[in-house]
């Protein structure tokens, strides 16, 4: 065997072998895990940064197994698509583990934790490399288990949100299951580069839909998308950082990706849904966020959102849509877990995630405080960032659609941006500004250098992709697609980050004038010239949207949501309890009602025998 | 030479100086036909100027609670991109290509003013401040959906496509679709500048001038540049997406100046014969009123375009 198909290989098991070496080593051993997690995931990384650069195609193909037409066999390969998620995956596993050196260093499953994530490692890249549909799913599996036992790595009642995450996740794969049989019923085949199905009986169009609920339910959009804020509650902040912000939608909407533009040739009718559970996603999520108290659950509620700009735009069919989609994925990642990070390292220093008892952490957490603003400028797509970009491209795909009502879903996606931002305004403004609460007064510096430079790299990052954007496209988006896609806009960002700073330069001119003809000082400040108590004078910052909350036909919804009757989760398990009280009446030890009914088994049975 | 060219337009004519001093202009007759209608002699043409050198001169008095270097930057990022929007919309007649962005970028940048403002009143610590801080947002929230509606029937008349220069050319906005569409977008643009009846987020009597309470000095003429600007820089771009455009060549300077002075003068008016409204007030007109106007402008020009019906 070559470097290169060695090298894929020990990027899928060498992570595995690192887990079950960690499982042997005592606890005791204080470095192991730390030291063994920062060295497969660095080499992880250094191979996929290989591959990506060398542009090498590996294939790899074992033969396990082979019954009459059906052929079970290892076959893992790289193409334009999956080497640079690869990159990714195994860079978002290394500055998250490089991250969890301090802020695990005092919990008491840390070794569990380290397993698991290289575990999460493991699968993820064997699922982005694999070329049979069973493969593929044998890993995506391992990523769902890893999940369930990263998130009880949260100490105590995260047992709750971890078992619904695998509740539902796990329904979703069984669902993805069957849709593989099915596709496996219809075509024979199993291998990702040769299958191509049009969509023209119900059983086809079953397959896409089992198949689909799989992916977006891994990628978090809504129905299926209560897992998350469950999951946010108590696991540690990298654990969501790492997999729901990051891995699980890449998975997801690599997924979906493959199955709208590789397996399938879709119909008119099944685009349509996809982009109506986008646009809803993308306005319902975020109208959720805007009420939230506490920050996991906050940011939980932006990554659902943020996923129905994806799914809505892949789901228009339309070239520059889906690479639009795709990049939104790639950058969402980015931001999404540097703003994790941040509410972690918030968490680490100050031991609490309310929004009302945080505040004025700008000085003494400045690193944080900066990557957070950066993350949350680009989640609100603000020019110059790399959310921007993204979404920029998903509208021109919209309009490129020529139709009047695909405009409806541009209004809907543009204005779930204006709420995006409104959301991490609020955040902002709570987390970092305003006055310094007394919870926040006990914070004296930032957190260690090892967690500040994760979060400044992914915001660095964002700027990056967000000013030179080009280039990500030309390296990661077009090569996967096939095509660079006929831009119909025009977003000259050097141009304007040449005038922007032309514009900061007049500005500071007239500031610095200003400061050397009169003086400065720094000076208290005026409420009406009382002297107030500092907490009654805090704002906090979660009463904010209390006016959209209240606004008549919004206020029911919202409380009819809170009830949790809005849940599908909460519908099959009503559903199931209701199937399960039906069964109950039956038994109800009354001896000779069983007695009836083995007889009447046996009647039947004697029948059919005789028949 | 090209390059030389270009970047005297851009700092000069019809660029950023241009903009700058008209919309300096622009407030002083703003505040004299107020102080006309309230019976006043109102101030002299300079006056604007002279309240922006005053206020270099005065002393810059920095938070001692809030983020210092959040509340500097604030202004000068809100002064930055409204330049920025300024100079996109008065160089795209001269030039045959799309300079910088498109209408996308425009409605993009064009919230960064207000986002500005708010960044500024929360790096403040004062507790007005952040009051003023989340009206702000909340009109934001509040006037953004019928924007959005009217952008979107703009491009749908234009043909899909939404590169300032084929804006004016395309579609047809002297029609029933783009008169109601040009009454939301004013009221809109009123929000936008802050005026009365949207002037909730610096209430002078309510919340002393909210996110401003803290600014003085340098920054806060930084602020008052920055609002001048935006009063001439929204008409222009009402003018150039939902108008029929500008152009400098002979006489369509004087037309352009006309539709100017006219959206002008129906800002003031509005300003001054109105009371100012309760934030969830301004939500319910909004996101009530407006937007249902909006859409009824984008339903007609649907049925307009299918039946090939001009005045739709």
């Amino acid at each position: 065997m070559n470097v290169d198909v060695t090298a894929l290989l020990l990027n899928i098991f060498l992570p595995f072998a690192a887990a079950a070496l960690l499982f042997l080593v005592p606890k005791k051993l204080k470095l192991i895990p730390e030291i063994l997690s920062f060295l497969v995931t660095l080499f992880c990384l250094a191979s996929a940064l290989r591959f990506f650069l060398l542009g090498v195609q590996v294939r790899f193909t074992m033969l396990l197994f082979s019954l009459g037409n059906f052929e079970f066999a290892f076959d893992v390969g790289t193409t334009s698509l999956n080497t640079f998620m690869l990159l990714f995956t195994a860079g978002f596993a290394f500055l998250i583990s490089m991250y969890s050196f301090r802020y695990m260093a005092d919990k008491e499953k840390r070794k569990k934790y380290y397993i698991f994530l290289l575990t999460a490692l493991g699968g993820a890249s064997g699922a982005l490399v694999s070329n049979h549909l069973l493969v593929f799913l044998l890993f995506w599996e391992v990523v769902s288990v890893s999940l369930y036992f990263l998130i009880t790595t949260g100490g105590k009642g995260s047992r709750e949100g971890a078992t619904k995450t695998m509740a539902m996740i796990g329904a979703a794969d069984g669902c993805l299951l069957l849709g593989i049989g099915i596709l496996w019923y219809i075509s024979q085949l199993l291998y990702l580069d040769v299958i191509t199905l049009s969509i023209n009986s119900w059983l086809s169009a079953l397959c896409f839909i089992l198949l689909m609920i799989g992916a977006i339910t891994k990628a978090g959009a809504m129905p299926f998308h209560s897992w998350i804020p469950k999951a946010s509650e108590k696991a540690p902040a990298s654990v969501m950082a790492l997999l729901p912000a990051s891995i699980d939608k890449l998975l997801g909407i690599y997924l979906l990706f493959i199955l709208c533009t590789r397996i399938f040739v879709l119909p008119q009718g099944l685009l349509l849904t996809l982009m109506i559970i986008g646009v809803i996603t993308i306005v319902a999520a975020v109208m959720m966020a805007l009420v939230q108290h506490r920050l996991p659950h906050l940011l939980s509620y932006h990554a659902i959102s943020q996923v129905g700009y994806m799914v809505l735009g892949i789901g228009t069919g339309l070239p520059l849509g889906i690479a639009g989609g795709l990049f939104h994925m790639l950058n969402h990642s980015i931001y999404k877990s540097c703003l994790f990070l941040c509410a972690g390292a918030v968490e680490h220093k100050t031991g609490t995630v309310e929004l009302e008892k945080l505040g004025g952490l700008a000085k003494a957490m400045p690193v944080t405080f900066l990557s957070c603003l950066i993350a949350a400028l680009s989640i609100s797509g603000v020019p110059l960032f790399n959310g921007f970009v993204s979404k920029w491209l998903i509208y021109q795909g919209l309009i490129s659609g020529g139709h009047g009502w695909l405009l409806i879903f541009l209004i809907a996606a543009m204005f779930g941006s204006a709420l995006t931002l409104a959301s991490f305004i609020k955040v902002i403004y709570s987390v970092f500004l305003g006055r310094t609460s007394d919870v926040s007064k006990k914070v004296k510096k930032d957190v260690p250098f090892t967690m500040q430079l994760p979060m400044l790299v992914l915001a660095l990052l964002c700027l990056l992709f967000g000013i030179w954007y080009t280039l990500p496209l030309n390296a990661f988006i077009n090569p996967a697609t096939g095509a660079a896609p006929a831009v119909i806009g025009s977003w000259n960002s050097i141009l304007a980050i040449i005038l922007l700073g032309g514009g900061l330069v007049i500005g500071l001119f007239i500031y610095l004038a200003g400061r050397i003809i009169g003086k400065s000082r720094t000076g208290r400040t005026f409420i009406g010239g009382e002297e107030l108590a500092a907490e009654e004078a805090r704002v906090p910052g979660t009463d904010f949207y209390n006016s959209i909350r209240d606004i008549r036909p919004l206020s029911a919804v919202y409380n009819i949501q809170a009830r949790g009757a809005l849940d599908p989760y909460n519908w099959f398990g009503k559903l199931g309890l209701w199937c399960s009280g039906l069964l109950k009446k039956i038994h109800n030890g009354i001896l000779p009602l069983y007695v009836f009914w083995t007889l009447l088994g046996m009647g039947v049975l004697i029948l059919l025998f005789i028949l | 030479m090209d390059m030389l060219i270009t970047a005297a337009y851009i700092l000069f004519f019809p660029g950023f100086a241009t903009i700058l001093v008209l919309g300096l202009v622009s407030s002083w007759i703003e505040r004299k036909v107020t102080a006309r209608v309230q019976y006043r002699k109102g101030p002299p043409l300079l006056q604007p100027f002279y309240d922006i050198i005053k206020l270099l001169g005065k002393e810059t008095i920095l938070p001692a609670q809030g983020s210092r270097f959040v509340f500097i930057i604030a202004p000068l990022l809100g002064f930055m991109s409204v330049s920025l929007v300024g100079v996109i919309l008065m160089l795209q007649p001269l030039l045959a290509v799309s300079f910088v962005g498109d209408l996308i970028v425009v409605v993009y940048l064009l919230t960064l003013p207000s986002l500005a403002l708010i960044m500024g009143g929360s790096a403040s610590g004062n507790p007005l401040a952040s009051q003023g801080a989340s009206r702000e947002m909340k009109l934001i929230l509040a006037y953004e959906l019928p924007f959005l509606i009217s952008v979107a029937l703009v491009v749908y008349k234009a043909g899909f496509k939404i590169d300032l220069q084929s804006l004016p050319a395309g579609g047809n906005m002297v029609s029933i679709s783009g008169i109601l569409t040009f009454i939301v977008v004013l009221l809109c643009v009123q929000a936008k500048l802050g005026f009365t009846p949207f002037d909730i987020a610096e209430a002078e009597t309510e919340i002393m001038s909210g996110p401003y309470i803290e600014y003085s000095g340098p920054l806060l003429s930084v602020f008052k540049l920055t609002q001048s600007l935006m009063l001439f820089t929204l008409p222009v771009f009402m003018i150039t997406v939902f108008w029929g455009g500008i152009s400098f060549s002979g006489w369509n300077i004087l037309w352009f100046a006309l539709k100017y002075i006219l959206i002008l003068v129906l800002i003031i008016v509005i300003k001054n014969t109105n009371p100012r409204i309760r934030i969830d007030q301004a939500l319910k007109f909004f996101w009530g009123f407006c937007s249902v106007l909006a859409v009824i402008a984008f339903v007609l020009a649907v049925i307009g375009r299918w039946y090939g019906i001009a005045w739709l």
